[in-house]
């Protein structure tokens, strides 16, 4: 066998037996926890806990964003036209309009028609008559196409109140905007709550290691005597860390999936009094896996901070 | 021959303490069987422990396989612990799991094959008479099985020098003398062996050398005369 050859062998037998040791010590950690199944699930349940609040505020909210893009459809942008321009142009103007990228649908209201509709809905009719000429414009209502976003159809209106005949241009969505602002101002706060959340799944699952490793002490000083470097003693409490932060995660889902399943029938309910098809969704697959990483991720960190800071402590004497 | 284990003028004193050892000086050659005897408290642990770095010299040298002790940073400490045999007074053998699983942990460490595993833990549960005993865990065995468990996962690395704390301390006499010979057995194929031990009618009898300390110091009296100095329980 060439040196080469013999190097590559030698290298692929470190890694299958790394990946031996590994496949033994993930096995092994939880079989450790299988052994104590009631404190294992209390582990998990305090972890499933913490990790399902912002991941269920994270679902609600994300719902009442879906909720609110389909309201952004009653959006219509009110076009109020110079009154120099006739009402042929007008006419014209709003054909013109309907054939843009982006716009669904357009209406002209003349002056006259506006003043009749005025009259008829404000209850000012007699005021009106006072007045020498009408003093209303005409209006062209656009309503832009519902699948753009929010950027899309603030330019819409901004180059439609550039229109050498448009005198303005009025977007009818200022609640939107603020409830935009509310949706926003929220997703940060579940984002501040996930992070203080995970300082919690992180301390949890490191106080449980302290108390494993507590307990392992005496296995800790043979396993030191009999040559056994910290990486190699380290190991099963990582994974331990990592199998509490996946069934924590799978506690976390069942328990955001429970919570979803009660809210989902008087959400319909309510949905149904506005007319309105709207319907709940869960976590999407993204948000699952998320979870899953997060909890993985934060219960192998709170292991390995434990274990480091007391491993170093315990040695023969 | 060369020498195993060297000590030059050697002392050890605890934080704040008396000397547990004072001035020692002594050596072990490879393929050597040697017993450390004295009173409890007499430093035969503290020379052990010196050896396996579990404790480090106050004063002079130690030389353990031509290498100086001192120099030896404490991340390398697991490293060399691997290439030492250690048994104990009370066995330290891992209650929860197997006696095949206390014998493997030593290969495990060291990252051995699962099949070499296998193989090597047989070997070595042969090699003290407790083939049949490889599913059992160690709580359900008898005082001197336990030590043979113990003794089967020092070999099983097949190192070449054994150090034993009081290996006979826990045990009736029948067994103790089976664990002696079991030593004796692993000292004819070549292994260095150091027992500290006050067992003195057990190896009084056996052709090695004895090397006596006495309040930390090495001492020039036979061995016989301890039995005079209120050392074992027939006085």
């Amino acid at each position: 066998m060439s040196r080469a050859a013999a190097n590559s062998d030698r290298r692929q037998t470190f890694f299958s037996r790394l990946l031996e040791e590994h496949a033994r010590v993930f096995f092994f950690s939880l079989g450790k926890l299988w052994q104590n199944p009631a404190g294992t699930l209390l582990t998990a349940l305090v972890i499933g806990i913490t990790l399902a609040l912002p991941a269920g505020l994270h679902a609600l909210i994300n719902n009442v964003d879906k909720l609110s893009y389909s309201w952004e459809g009653a959006a219509q942008s009110s076009l109020f036209l110079k009154d120099s321009v006739s009402a042929e142009r007008g006419k014209d103007l709003a054909r013109e309009l309907n054939a843009r990228p982006g716009v669904a649908r357009t209406t002209y209201i003349s002056r006259d028609q506006a003043l009749a509709e005025f009259r008829k809905l404000s209850g000012f009719g007699e005021a009106l008559d006072i007045l020498d000429n009408n003093p209303l414009p005409a209006v062209i209502t656009v309503t832009p196409i519902h699948k753009q976003s929010r950027e899309q159809i603030n330019e819409l209106v901004t180059d439609l109140s550039n229109l050498p005949e448009v005198d303005m241009a009025k977007l009818d969505q200022k609640w939107l905007e603020r409830l935009y602002g509310i949706i926003d101002l929220l997703q940060r706060g579940v984002m501040v709550i996930a992070v203080l959340l995970s300082l919690a799944v992180i301390v949890t699952v490191a106080n449980t290691i302290r108390l494993d490793i507590q307990a392992r002490h005496e296995e800790i000083v043979v396993m030191k005597l009999i040559g056994a470097p910290n990486s190699f003693i380290r190991r099963p409490f990582l994974y331990t860390g990592l199998w509490y932060g996946f069934t924590g995660s799978v506690v976390a889902l069942i328990f955001v999936a429970v919570g979803m399943a009660a809210l989902t029938g008087p959400v319909q309910n309510l949905a149904g009094l506005y007319e309105s098809n709207f319907s709940l969704s869960g976590l999407s697959f993204l948000a699952v896996l998320q979870v899953f990483a997060a909890g993985i991720v934060l219960g192998w960190l709170g292991a390995f901070l434990t274990v480091s800071r007391h491993l170093s402590k315990i040695e023969p004497h | 021959m060369t020498d195993i284990i060297q000590f030059h003028d050697v002392s050890h004193r605890y934080a704040g303490g008396h000397d547990v050892l004072s001035h020692v000086s002594f050596s072990v050659k490879q393929g050597e069987m040697v017993f450390l005897t004295g009173a409890s408290g007499a430093g035969k642990s503290t020379i052990l422990r010196l050896v396996a770095l579990i404790a480090r010299a106050t004063r002079g040298q130690v030389h353990v396989h031509g290498q100086t002790l001192a120099s030896v940073k404490p991340r390398h400490i697991p490293a060399y612990r691997q290439r030492l045999g250690l048994v104990f007074q009370d066995f330290n053998l891992l209650n929860d799991r197997t006696v095949f699983d206390n014998i493997a942990l030593p290969l495990i460490i060291r990252g051995h094959s699962h099949r070499d595993v296998g193989r090597q833990v047989r070997a070595a549960l042969d090699q003290v008479d407790l083939l049949n005993k490889e599913k059992v865990y160690p709580l359900t065995l008898s005082g001197g099985e336990q030590q043979r468990v113990g003794i089967a996962r020092a070999v099983v690395t097949k190192p070449d020098l054994i150090l034993a704390d009081e290996p006979t301390g826990n045990l009736d006499p029948e067994m103790a003398h089976e664990v002696m010979r079991i030593f004796e057995r692993f000292n004819q194929v070549g292994v260095s062996v150091l027992v500290a031990t006050h067992a003195i009618d057990l190896i009084k009898v056996m052709p090695h050398r004895m090397i006596h300390l006495e309040h930390g110091r090495i001492s020039m009296k036979v061995p016989l005369s301890i039995r005079h100095a209120g050392d074992t329980p027939y006085v």
